[in-house]
């Protein structure tokens, strides 16, 4: 028998197509309160007044939440790995971004919800906002964070993430040829086809049932916990199915206040946003400014990178350190590239904070050196796939953090896409391998590269 | 006026599991006094098939058919930590927790079965759901009639538990970014030539094809490797000619509210693509198992970018590559500046061209 | 006013310009169609109304006063899946399932009037509905597959139309 490899159908196949899979819009409790955000209009402003005395005092309105309202007002999902949090869960003093939540509101419907959202009355002193990363490290720049406007918390105290290898002078002036190009992908929305919602339950045991689309349930849970400072079996989060998530469902985006909800109007309470707010109000995929420079012989080989990379985290870290960091690790790409000089900074703009999404902190540097690649192929006159195999990383060769590489196969999906699409390869590409370098296909500068597999 | 093809290739590589590890994921497994078999993880299905996968690995590793499997994800109280699906993690690393509680699952069926049969356990296998005797198929019981002899007669409860996790691998040195540590559960690799068809009147760039190749380590159940391999590369084609936040990025004005307004890929700018598998099984994943769930929108980009290239002569490195952008490309026909043997794209786009000199990127020579 | 949804008739009063969506989500409790924008920018919400896809989240609920309304639980059963059910399934054409029962009622109704398996008409039927997960290939190649009439083993998932399988991998 087997299994593993089978061509099985979904476990939850039936269950999709007869419209039986639960998602968290289709629990339905009785007595639920809708939940509504005063969001901020502005991209960067001070925070002068906020009174949520009238919206309270409505009738069907059951109660609104503000900062004041936060256990533990700032807490990041990765504090755990002991990055800072830097971002209230609702705003307290200034608002870094237009759509950062300031207060919530629970009503009878959602209507009046909305009409309450509305009646409170919260006053703004405007300020200057950034949105080009490119100028953030200009000393007339406007000031996004109380950390200046780049992410000042790596280790060893360092303000940003670096990487060096080799002898990175050396490489260049070795070169024949030394390509430069700058490469800026968009920030993305994830759009899921269910938007972020959350029902929040009472329980008669003082707990709180949590229903939520989250992608990491015990992530949530943490978060909500260290939010709430309550033990984690307070809590039970209702879950594990989700109506699409791509990154942004990691978020935690409604979880923690709709609970503070529930804990102020002892109801249920439901908050789902609108796709006007997921679009406008959710964390997208960041957008990326990265410039590379290669040192390249003139029959191919790749002798040394150098690359800036300016991530725009957006008004918040949240995920953004991580990213850059993993960015970091795989900055090469396919590559075995001896020498190299890598300096990413995570920079704060008065946009929508950025997070995780499919490819996260790889997707920026696949587009980055890819395209350079192809560039520097057409520059010196070589084919674009013999470039990328003679490069490419073999077994026992060292990552830009000196791990050793066990198992790569760019070469045999690139022998694969050559075949694919009718590209002769000459003899020597068509049966080349994943081994260890030799020969010809060892060149001086690669000497050193090769690390031992062993213990990995 | 006419309308141009061309083809253009990527190579990428993308890591399974979080980045510098640290990240557990655990499971646990009861069965029924019929043999049936409950499973309980933490790992969210976001369509992504960790239910089906995991069940999968369960019913496979203790021997028993995929229908006798329940699985749970539903909640904290009765499921164990499972850090996410997120990182192209869940197949490999709650995976491999999955198989490692069916191991003791199954070595549990086999002592019970081994006193019920007085047979050393060490010589019985499990096939299909029944417990026999190796050499001697004749001599069986039914996991049914073990789990039964278990739950009525020995008193036991036959559980599993496993856990998985890869230590934090930590920066030792930050000057450098050396670890001391893989920082990775696995690597996977994958290779993609786009076609596309740019139309110089208009702009519009329509990617025709997309021929993809991606080592899976093994293919646990190809057919969903298909579908995150086929939803990658349009979400992929997104990112290379649709999709953008902020058209005017930098500027955070004309953000579309909408999916009027947003242009996420629909049916009619579906390409066809082609997949090929290869798989070079991962040392540790779950039946040799990599994790290609999020690579799977990553090589798209590049080779559409070197496909327009190589159809219209012009190199567009701002994603999306849109209409505009093209006629914009196509009427600047902008050269590198060459310097000795430097040669300078997009100096336009540079730091050092936008910033009053707060940062530089200065390039030895 | 009187919705007949699935065949059964349900009388509610005063909601006439609430959506048709939120009436069927809400008052009667049939959660299939789903609220995915309530802009009808994505389809997850279309239920067929005497026949015709239709976007329930820009219908006021009046409008279907006096109609038969079909949404997915009305196609079929987990133990009588419909056609176009069964191909979601052999196909793969549902991963998150959340866009799966618009973009189905619209693919029933296609195959009700007539559709054949032609990949541009199918495109052109179910335009406008938002899938993230799949890439559209496994819909259209189920739609297909239901349109001409295919059989279909619910055991086992059809290979892709343009997969290899370099090793292994159980075919």
């Amino acid at each position: 028998m087997k299994v593993v490899g089978a061509r099985i159908p979904r476990y939850d196949g039936v269950a999709h197509v007869t419209g039986r899979t639960t998602y968290v819009d289709d629990v339905s409790v009785p007595g639920t309160l809708w939940a509504k955000a005063l969001r901020s209009p502005h991209h960067h402003a001070g925070i002068t007044t906020l009174d949520t005395s009238k919206a309270e005092a409505m009738p069907g309105v059951r109660g609104v939440i503000t900062w004041k309202d936060v256990p533990l007002l700032e807490y990041g999902h990765l504090s755990a790995l002991g990055i800072p949090a830097d971002e209230p869960l609702l705003a307290k003093d200034e608002v870094r971004y237009r759509g950062q939540p300031i207060a919530l509101v629970a009503a009878e419907s959602e209507e009046l919800a909305a009409e309450a959202v509305d009646a409170i009355e919260v006053g703004f002193e405007e300020r200057p906002a950034l949105f080009d990363v490119r100028e953030a490290f200009d000393s007339d720049a406007p000031k996004v964070h109380q950390w200046g406007n780049w992410y000042p918390h790596f280790e060893g105290e360092m303000d940003r993430r670096q990487i060096r290898k080799g002898d990175i002078e050396r490489a260049f002036d070795e070169a024949d040829t030394i390509v430069q190009g700058v490469y800026r992908p968009a920030a993305i929305e994830h759009a899921p086809i269910e938007t972020q919602v959350c029902q929040v339950v009472p329980e008669a045991n003082g707990r709180l049932t949590i229903y939520s689309c989250t992608q990491a349930l015990y992530f949530s849970l943490g978060v909500v916990a260290a939010h709430l400072q309550v033990p984690l079996n307070r809590l039970k989060i209702v879950g594990g199915t989700t109506g699409g998530g791509f990154g942004g469902k990691v978020d935690t985006a409604t979880e923690t206040m709709a609970c503070l909800l529930v804990l102020k109007a002892n109801r249920p309470v439901k908050w789902r946003w609108t796709r006007e707010e997921e679009f406008l109000c959710s964390s997208t995929r960041a957008p990326w400014h990265m410039e590379l420079a290669t040192a390249m012989t003139k029959d191919g080989w790749i002798l040394g990178q150098k690359m800036l990379t300016l991530h725009d985290a957006g008004a918040y870290a949240r995920f953004s350190p991580y990213g850059l960091t993993k960015h970091s690790f795989h900055h090469t790409g396919a590559y075995s590239i001896p020498n190299l000089h890598f300096d990413g900074y995570v920079v704060f703009t008065n946009r929508t904070p950025t997070t995780a999404m499919r490819g996260f902190g790889v997707t920026s540097v696949s587009f980055a050196v890819e395209t350079h690649l192809s560039r520097v192929a057409k520059e010196l006159g070589l084919d674009p796939i013999e470039i990328r195999m003679r490069n490419a990383n073999r077994i026992g060769d060292t990552s830009p953090n000196g791990v050793a590489y066990t198992d790569p196969s760019t070469i045999d999906t690139l022998q694969a896409i050559a075949d694919a699409i009718g590209h002769e390869l000459p003899a020597d590409y068509r049966t080349m391998t994943n081994e260890p370098r030799a020969g010809e296909l060892l060149p001086e500068h690669l000497v050193a590269q090769v690390g031992s597999t062993e213990g990995h | 006026m006419a309308k141009h093809t061309g083809r253009g290739i990527a190579a990428i590589e993308y890591p399974t599991g979080m980045n510098q590890n640290g990240d557990p994921s655990q499971c646990w497994i009861k069965v029924k006094p019929d043999g049936r078999i409950d499973v309980f993880a933490g790992t969210a299905d976001i369509g992504n098939g960790s239910k089906t996968i995991q069940s999968q690995i369960v019913a496979e590793t203790i021997g028993v058919p995929y229908d006798w499997i329940t699985y749970d994800n539903s909640n904290t109280d009765s499921s164990p930590v499972c850090t996410g699906t997120f990182a192209s993690r869940a197949t490999f690393v709650a995976g491999k927790a999955a198989e490692k509680a069916a191991l003791q699952v199954k070595q549990k069926i086999l002592e019970i079965a081994g006193k019920e049969l007085e047979i050393d356990p060490t010589d019985l296998e499990i096939v299909d759901g029944e417990v026999v005797a190796k050499g001697a198929p004749q001599t069986k019981l039914s996991v049914g009639d073990v789990a039964a002899a278990a739950t009525w007669g020995h008193g036991e409860l036959i559980t599993g538990t496993g856990a998985q996790l890869k230590p934090y691998a930590a920066i030792i040195d930050p000057e450098t970014g050396e670890v001391d540590l893989p920082p990775h559960s696995a690597i996977s690799y994958a290779a993609c030539s786009a076609e596309v068809e740019v139309d110089d009147e208009t702009g519009e760039v329509r990617v025709v094809r997309l021929q993809q190749c991606y080592d899976v380590g093994r293919a646990m159940n190809p057919t969903l490797v298909e579908g995150q391999i086929e939803g990658g590369a349009m979400m992929g084609l997104g990112l290379g000619v649709l999709e953008n936040c902020y058209p005017y990025y930098p500027s955070v004005e004309h953000r579309g509210g909408a999916f009027g307004s947003y242009l996420a890929p629909g049916m009619e700018d579906m390409p066809q693509i082609d997949t090929i598998m290869i798989e070079n099984p991962s040392a540790d994943g779950p039946y040799g198992a990599k994790g290609i769930g999020e690579m799977a929108n990553n090589p798209q980009p590049p080779a559409i970018a070197a496909a327009v290239h190589d159809a219209i002569g012009v190199w567009i490195t701002e994603l999306p590559i849109t209409p505009e952008r093209v006629l914009r490309a196509l009427e600047a026909k902008t050269e590198p500046r060459r310097e000795g043997k430097k040669v300078v794209f997009d100096g336009e786009l540079s730091v050092n061209a936008v910033s009053k000199g707060g940062i530089t990127f200065e390039v030895p020579a | 006013m009187n919705l007949t949804v699935n065949g059964i008739t349900h009388g509610v009063d005063g909601r006439e310009l609430a959506t048709l969506l939120d009436v069927l989500r809400e008052d009667i409790g049939v959660t299939g169609p789903k609220a995915g924008c309530h802009q009808g920018g994505c389809g997850a919400c279309t239920v067929l109304v005497d026949g015709e896809p239709r976007r329930s989240c820009l219908l006021p609920a009046g409008y279907a006063d006096g109609t038969e309304i079909t949404t997915v639980e009305g196609l079929g059963t987990p133990e009588k899946l419909a056609p176009i059910q069964q191909a979601f399934v052999h196909h793969y054409a549902a991963q998150c399932g959340f866009c799966t029962s618009g973009m189905m009622l619209a693919a029933h109704a296609y195959i009700d009037r007539g559709g054949t398996d032609d990949h541009d008409a199918i495109q052109q039927a179910l335009g406008g509905h938002v899938c993230r997960c799949t890439g559209y290939s496994k819909i259209i190649d189920a739609v297909a597959a239901a349109a001409r009439g295919d059989s279909f083993d619910l055991t086992t998932t059809a290979v892709g139309k343009y997969t290899t399988m370099a090793t292994g991998g159980g075919e």
